[in-house]
């Protein structure tokens, strides 16, 4: 590790709400939050010194997508770095932003990203690829395979049951109503007996809400500069670690922080975990509140298990003893989750968790306040946690 | 689009022989890769990569075992097949721990029952055809089958 010249502080973001106009092009969503998010603490265009951006290859043909963002956010020649890494990419960005801005290198930088996913005709093919495509894809097994083996795998090894990851999606639901922000803000609160059943529909109700088109934008600055641009700054810190892409490889792999893990835990995300925290210089016991991104809460648990909100395998009884509740020591997916905020791949996976810590940090969040919350910790992942992120944000003064 | 090619021929993510070809040992026999530094054993293969254990770069074939037993298992039957596998729906999808070592998931073939794809179910690799690509050409690869 190298050194770090200064601190790095989140002034603002913004994401889109649910239902975009059909008529949008990537293009114009990315321009929607970056003007937005700027415009919300009054930071002229020009103050910009560069720009990360996740985008998901699977939604944009354009090749050299770099210059055609710059274009598009009327920043050129100013640099963009476009970043392709599945749904998580946008914690790469943040890595990168992060980076400029704790170098000293840049004083504001906007990390972004933007997903258009119906861009593709063959999208539900697309959006259901492996991770080692050669010998996963190809030969049958999709990016929803991986994840039904990866439940059910779990749910064997630390004997979980259903209940647990009906009462993960009823909570997520429950945030979602008091969340303007979310997919399922508006409809119907699911029964929780409903949610809990062993059936097909009821499995399906439990997984991820797909969000359709998304695109997010956060801003970056010095900590000397912050005060600038507004009173209520955090700290923003963001480590990730990468695991072998082939689900065979998740067992037992001959690397010393992975040998003695496989399929029902997330090393990767512990790693990332273990420098995000070193980094924020805080402990697991300082977390006030944890968004994870997660398309079925089997996953959900197996990330706050790995991030050690509770111990490996004890996931399911933090859940069903109300740890994800408001009145717990450590509220879980205070946003809504993927069952109920929705899955925004590159457009919102990562960045949905730190805005919504940041806006529960700054006392923004309406309804679904965490009293006194002072540390936010947010998971996010790619490719079935070939990629895990961790993101931290502190109350700056 | 006639009888004898009812498969979705016009697609632009498609995938080209070429790269086919260059997946075919670990594809018909299951070959992977074993370092000739340290003797750590891959799949996929590692052929030209480092070896992430000892960081040299010296791999050479490996003949993965063909026999092995279920970790886990699951059916596949949420809608969103890979393309060219919708006609055999639901299918039965396991990880299988080969009897070296190496994990892989594959399709369990020749099931009447899915409920007899059980964790510890003893199983082996068989050669089957795959599906046609939009070259026209079949594509052939490893399955397995539960042992009798």
């Amino acid at each position: 590790m190298g050194k770090i010249n200064r601190r790095v502080m989140m002034v603002g973001g913004t994401i889109t709400p649910p239902g975009i106009p059909m008529d949008w092009t990537w293009r114009q969503m990315a321009a929607e939050v970056f003007w937005k998010a700027l415009k919300d603490v009054n930071i002229p265009i020009k103050n910009v010194d560069l720009v990360a951006c996740n985008y998901n290859d699977r939604a944009i043909a354009d090749s050299s997508p770099g210059p055609q963002i710059a274009d598009a956010l009327g920043i050129l020649p100013k640099p963009v770095v476009p970043i392709a890494n599945a749904c998580a990419g946008n914690g790469i960005a943040s890595y990168v932003a992060w980076n400029a801005i704790a170098s000293g290198r840049c004083d504001v930088v906007v990390s972004m990203g933007f997903a258009r996913s119906d861009n593709y005709d063959a999208m539900e093919a697309m959006n259901t690829q492996g991770n080692y495509v050669d010998f996963d894809y190809m030969m049958g097994m999709t990016h929803i395979n991986y994840g039904s083996m990866r439940d059910a795998y779990y749910r064997r090894k630390y004997d979980v049951p259903i209940a647990a990851a009906g009462q993960w999606a009823y909570q997520c639901n429950w945030y979602a109503r008091r969340n303007p922000l979310a997919a399922n803000y508006n409809k119907p609160m699911p029964v929780l007996d409903e949610l809990c059943a062993d059936t097909p529909e009821a499995d399906r109700d439990r997984q991820a809400t797909n969000r359709g088109g998304v695109a997010s934008a956060m801003i970056f600055v010095g900590e000397e500069l912050a005060k600038h641009y507004t009173d209520k700054p955090v700290l923003f810190d963001v480590a990730y670690a990468f695991r072998p892409p082939y689900i065979g490889n998740f067992f037992n792999y001959p690397v010393d922080s992975m040998k003695d893990y496989d399929l029902a835990e997330l090393p990767g995300l512990m790693e990332a975990a273990r420098e995000a925290y070193g980094i924020a210089g805080i402990q697991k016991e300082d977390v006030d509140l944890v968004q994870v991104h997660d398309l079925t809460g089997y996953e959900g648990m197996m990330a706050i298990e790995a991030i050690g909100v509770c111990g490996l395998g004890q996931g399911k009884d933090y859940v069903l003893s109300g740890g994800m509740s408001l009145e717990s020591h450590c509220p879980i997916n205070t946003y809504g989750g993927g069952p109920a905020f929705g899955h925004g791949s590159a457009g919102s996976d990562f960045q949905a968790g730190v805005l919504e810590n940041f806006w529960q940090i700054t006392g923004q969040a309406g309804e679904r306040q965490v009293k006194n919350a002072r540390v936010g910790v947010n998971t996010s992942y790619g490719t079935h946690h070939s990629l895990d992120v961790v993101g931290v944000v502190q109350k700056g003064w | 689009m006639s009888n004898e090619f009812p498969e979705q021929f016009v697609r632009w993510d498609t995938f080209s022989s070429a790269l086919w070809y260059r997946t075919r040992a670990a594809r018909y026999r299951l070959e992977g890769t074993r370092c000739g530094h340290c003797g750590e054993k891959f799949f996929p293969p590692r052929t030209g990569l480092i070896c992430p254990v000892c960081h040299e770069r010296c791999m050479e074939p490996y003949s993965c075992a063909q026999q092995g037993e279920i970790v886990i298992a699951a059916l596949d039957d949420v809608g969103f097949p890979a393309v060219g596998y919708g006609d055999a729906m639901p299918r039965v999808q396991a990880i299988v721990r080969l009897d070296d070592g190496i994990h892989v998931m594959v399709d369990i073939l020749q099931v009447a029952d899915p409920t007899e794809v059980q964790p510890g179910r003893r199983v082996s690799m068989i050669l089957r055809k795959h599906k046609r690509e939009d070259t026209g050409a079949w594509v052939y690869g490893f399955g397995f089958v539960l042992n009798r």
